[in-house]
Formats: structure tokens, sequence, C-alpha cells
């Protein structure tokens, strides 16, 4: 099991850093010159000889090889940047400053990782307790009129793109009607009441819209399990339904679940990018999207990609840590 | 070759007992054709390729309709002049659902720009179409090819094309296709001539990048139990090369999977393009359904017709390709049966 862990641990090491590389040198090595937009906003004429300057001051000179050890050396330790006529304390972890704000980019990262935080865990609990029950309920009455409507209603809601399902949330119970209150975020040390109305909808929103694929996967898992032998001993030694579908059947059929889970959490924490930019929610998807009106805002963009890219690698390894503790059958060695 | 393609008979079928089966069903049907003789059967899938067929017809014919009709998806000359066209604040002043429906505009013109939105849409229809095709046609050829290979070879060629998967996997989709999107683009589609094609090709290209994964890691596991099969082993020992034995051997035996993924790669393209030209990053020229939602939802009180129709033909398309690729599915796989 340790050995197991290790060799997933240094694979996971390697994703990181390669993707991490791949995302730094395509925005280095990309057509946009993030020296430009400051050398002709900085007031007078922007001079060949200018812009080579401030090139150089922003490092932007550089084999991108160097470049990269310097923006991972940042991210460890914390680096000074000369950006423009200033110069910024740049504490580890630092993704550089930003073109567009001029802060660190760290600093918004706090701020912005937060919002998002919020939808994912918001929108899990919905698809996982709305999702889950559904299933089982499915799965406990298999073969009924609710069975059969609940596969094939699964089935076309889930087909639906979710854009267009957060779009039509959006006009028709925000602005249309005033079912819900204007959503957005608002930060939660200020009012908290408030910030649970404005993340209200796009929660529910993306839960639901999860739902039906979570319902139609424990309804499998539970029907499998319902087969088993086991199911029948505890049924037949007089135990009440409720205790057999909970206590018995749930806990097999939870594992492949929770797998599933994990990794859609890790992917909703990189950036639930549709509801963020419908809702107008200020998380680290829309700031990606914003990072790309011109001229780019490369160090964020970097930055969220590559958080983003951490989640998933970091959801994937724990989900497999996690696979060989729940279920003992595949414990390897 | 082999083996998997004759002796699957028609599932369901029951003789009644006692009566002797009649000889003609004893014949060998390839088990594309049992699942192509089940999905005739299937009435969603009947419905929903009927709708495809309309909706595919429509696109291929869009110019042929537009010109029949009049209609104009892109400012040029032959155009009434925007002010008939036109109110101050933007707003159509003619066809529906503001003024009497016309045949010169069945479904109203495009505010502020006085496009026609029939021409819009059948247009807009063509380029999702063909931008899904093509990315599903790449990305499964890909796949693949990828796929067979890596299963095939062990070692540390298998190692390193499935590390080149994992890698991809854990790129954020969404973002990642955003930002390499127009950084391809400007590289690229230096003047404006060439533009149009740098972005299509873009377009087609993130979407391809992370859209073959899924196919290749499941080609590589069903190639790795098929290649310890006698009729593989055998073609090796008598010293078939591996290409043929890739392609002319084990290939045949994958075409139930890869016909399923494809089904179901088709919507995922069409709504992933859809949904990157309402982020707006897609075809700056030429129309999208993406790009026209993204245009329209301000007007969803004003003129609520222009915002619906792009929604509503992405709706079905979407959801007649899934429900058809369920439909094939279900056909294709043994474990079924009806």
């Amino acid at each position: 099991m340790l050995g197991f862990i290790v060799r997933r641990l240094l694979s996971s090491l390697l994703v990181i850093g390669l993707a991490s590389f791949v995302v730094f040198a395509i925005f280095y090595l990309g057509p946009s010159n993030p020296a430009q937009p400051i050398c002709e906003g900085a007031g007078g004429r922007c001079t060949p000889e200018r812009l080579e300057a401030i090139e150089k001051q922003m490092g932007l000179d550089k084999p991108v090889v160097s470049a990269y050890g310097e923006f991972m050396g940042g991210i460890v330790k914390g680096r000074e940047i000369d950006f423009g006529a200033s110069q910024y304390d740049c504490d580890a972890p630092c993704f550089g400053i930003s073109f567009g704000t001029r802060t660190p980019v760290t600093d918004e990262l706090k701020e912005r990782i937060v919002p998002t935080v919020l939808i994912a865990v918001g929108g899990s609990i919905v698809f996982l307790v709305v999702g889950v029950s559904i299933g089982i309920a499915a799965a406990a009455r298999r073969g009924s009129a609710g069975d059969r409507l609940l596969v094939s209603g699964s089935l076309l809601v889930s087909s639906v793109p979710y854009y267009l399902v957060c779009l039509l949330a959006w006009i028709f119970l925000t602005l249309q009607t005033s079912l819900f209150p204007d959503t957005g975020y608002f930060p939660i040390t200020e009012d908290p009441l408030k910030t649970f109305g404005g993340l209200l909808l796009p929660c529910l929103v993306l839960g639901v819209a999860t739902s039906p694929s979570y319902a139609r996967y424990t309804r499998g898992q539970m029907v499998e399990t319902l087969g088993d032998d086991y199911i029948r001993t505890a049924t037949a030694k007089g135990l009440p339904r409720r205790t057999v579908l909970f206590r018995h059947a749930l806990r097999a059929a939870i594992v492949p679940i929770v797998t599933i889970f994990g990794l859609d959490f890790g992917a909703l924490l990189a950036g639930t990018i549709f509801t963020e930019t419908i809702f107008s929610i200020d998380g680290i998807g829309r700031w990606g999207l914003q990072a790309l009106q011109a001229p780019l805002d490369l160090p964020v963009l970097t930055a969220t990609v590559l958080v983003g890219a951490l989640f998933i690698v970091l959801s994937n390894l724990i989900v497999d840590v996690v696979y060989g503790f729940l279920d003992p059958r595949v414990r390897l060695g | 070759m082999t083996s998997l393609n004759t002796e699957v008979m028609e599932e369901g079928f029951d003789p009644e007992p006692g009566k002797p089966e009649p000889v003609k069903e004893l014949a060998g049907r390839s088990p594309t054709r049992i699942a192509m003789g089940r999905l005739a059967h299937d009435k969603v899938a009947v419905i929903c390729g009927t709708i495809l067929f309309v909706m595919v017809l429509m696109a291929l014919l869009a110019p042929v309709i537009s010109n029949a009709f009049g209609l104009y998806h892109k400012i040029g000359p032959g155009q009434a002049a925007l002010t008939d066209l036109l109110e101050f604040d933007g707003l159509p002043r003619v066809g529906p659902p503001l003024h009497p429906f016309t045949w010169d505009h069945p479904l109203g013109i495009e505010p502020g720009t006085g496009l026609d939105n029939l021409s819009l849409l059948l247009y807009g229809l063509r380029t999702s179409l063909f931008i899904a095709v093509l990315a599903t046609l790449i990305s499964t050829i890909v796949g693949v090819t990828f796929g067979l290979v890596a299963g095939y070879a062990t070692g540390a060629v298998d190692a390193v094309m499935s590390f080149v998967i994992d890698f991809l996997l854990s790129f954020p989709f969404i973002l990642g296709a955003l930002a390499l999107a127009p950084i391809i683009t400007t590289r690229f589609g230096a003047n404006s001539s060439t533009l149009g094609r740098a972005e299509f090709l873009t377009l087609v290209g993130v979407l391809v990048l992370f859209g073959w994964m899924g196919l290749a890691r499941l080609i590589r596991g069903q190639v790795f139990s098929l290649r310890e099969r006698e009729f593989v082993l055998a073609a090796r020992v008598i010293g078939v090369p591996t290409r043929q034995i890739l392609f002319k051997e084990l290939l045949p035996n994958l075409v139930a999977p890869i016909v399923v993924a494809i089904s179901l790669a088709l919507p995922g393209f069409v709504a992933a393009e859809a949904g990157l030209s309402f982020l707006g990053i897609g075809l700056s020229e030429g129309t999208s359904l993406g790009k026209t939602i993204n245009a329209a939802d301000g007007y969803y009180d004003k003129y609520p017709l222009y915002l619906w129709v792009p929604v509503g033909t992405i709706m079905v398309l979407v959801i007649a390709l899934n429900l058809l690729g369920d439909s094939v599915r279900d056909a294709f796989d043994p474990k079924t049966r009806r």
C-alpha cells in the first residue's frame, strides 16, 4: 500500500511539474508581448529601445527555462519583481504580479478561490443529497413507473447543455420573476446572509443539473448490490427494509460513488466557469476568462490554469488512495 | 480474422419450444448488423435519427434555402437599408414576434445588425455540425491509433503513452481551451485573410486536443485483453507485421466501442463548440449558434424569439444526438436484451 501511494505521489508530482512548465512556456512564448501595453501606457512615445528596456526590466528577455526556474522559485520562496517604474516584493507563494491590476496574483487568488470553493461545496451538497437519494429510491422500487420515469428523465435532463440551464435559470428565476435574490459573490465576512442569497441559485442549478448522473449511477450500483446474497440474508433474518437499504446495501454501493465524486469535486474547484460567468460570481473561472481580454494577463492565466490542474491531480491522487482504504479488495501492494 | 463476428445470434430470439428453428436464422450475422437491426426497431432512435437528418439537411442546404428566400447571414449587397429594418433602438421594424409574420423573415431579424434570423440559424447549424463532425472524426482517429499502439506495446512505450493521456486529462478543459485558443489564433492568423481559417482550425484543434483521451483509454484497455487471444498470437507466430496486426486483426474487433464512442462524442463536441463560442472564444467571423446566444441574452424580454431560436435549436440537436447515442450504446451492448 505504501509503495503504491509513493508511486502515485511521484507520478502526480511529475504531472504537475510538466503541466506547470507547459502552461508557462505556452504563455511565455506566446505572441502577445506584455511589455507593449506598459510601454504605450507610460506616456511619451513607445520607441523600440524603450520597449526593449521594459522587456529587460520585466525579465521577458530571458530564455524560457531560466524564466520558468525563476517563476517556480518565486512560488517556493518568493521574489522581487520589477514592473514598469515600481518594484514589488512578492512573498511566497508568488505567482507574479497581475498585468491588469498591478497587484500580486496570490492576493487575488486567495480572494477569488473563496466563491469557487463555496459553489463547489454547495453544489456538491445539493447533487449528493438529491442525486443519491433519488437513486436509492429508484433502486428500491426497481421496475416501477417512478423508476422508469427517473431513468428516461435523467437522460433527458443530463442531455441539455449545462450553460443553457444556467442561462435560462438566471433569466427566469432572477431577472424575470425575482424568485431568487440577485446572484453574485458578496464577501462572507461582511454579510453571511447576503453571501448565502447570492450563491443560492448558482449552487442549486449546479446541483440539480449534475444530480441526474449521480441518481443514475447510484441506482445502477444499488441494483447490483441489492442482488447480492448478503442482502437476501439480511432481509431473510428479518431486518427492517430501511436498515437493509441504508446500513447494508448503501455501504457497499457508495464506494464507487465516492470516487466519482472526488474526481468531479476536483474539476469543480478548477473553476465552474459557466456558473461563474453567467451568475457573475468573481471566482477562479471567471477570473481566467477576464484575464483573456486583450491585453492578455499572463500571470493570472498561468495561475488559474495551474491551480486548476493542481486541484484535478490532487483529487485524482486522493481518490486513488482513499479507494484503497474504503474498499479492502483493491489494496494494491 | 475472427471469432467474435460470427457466432453471435440475434438476442431475444426465442424459438417456440418443440418447433425447430428456421434454417435461415442460423446464418451468421455480424454484431454491427445485429445492432443496426435493433436500432431500426428502437422508436427513440428512429425519431432522433429523423430529427437529426432534417437538421443535417438544413445545414447542408443553408446557402440554397437562404438564396431561395432572399435571406442573408452577413452584411453585403442586395440587403435592404438598415433604417428600413430597424427602429432607432436597434429592435427590428419587421417580422415576428413584434410585428406580423412575413415570409421575408420567418424568424425575424437580428437586432442591431438587421441580419435574418433564419439564415443565421441555418449557417450557425452548419458551423456547429461541421466543427463537431470534424472534431469527432479527428479525435476518433487519434484516440483509436493511440489506444491501439499503447495497448499493444508493453513496457516503456505504454508507460509514456499512458502518462501523456493522464497528463492531458489533468488539464482543466475549458480554461485550457480558452487560454490556448487566442494564442494559437494570433500565432497563425497574422493577417485578416487567414484569420478566419486559423480560428476555425484552432477551435477544431482545441476540441480534439482535449477530446481524444477517453477513447484512447477505452481502446487501450480493450486491446489489453484482445492481444492475448489466440488469433493475435497466431498472427504474430506466422510473422504478420505489427501494423497489420493492429489495424487488420485488432481494429475490426473494436468496431462496437468505437461506434458507441463516436455517437456519444458528437453531442459533446456540439455542446462544447457552442459553449466556447458563448464564452466568446470561437469564430469572430461567421455565425455560430453559441455566438448568437451570447449576443441575444440581453434581449430575453424585449425580443425573446431572437434568444429562443438558437437556444431551442442547440437543445434539440444535443438531446437528439445524446438519445441516439444512448440507443446506439444499447444496441451494441450484448448484455441488454429486449
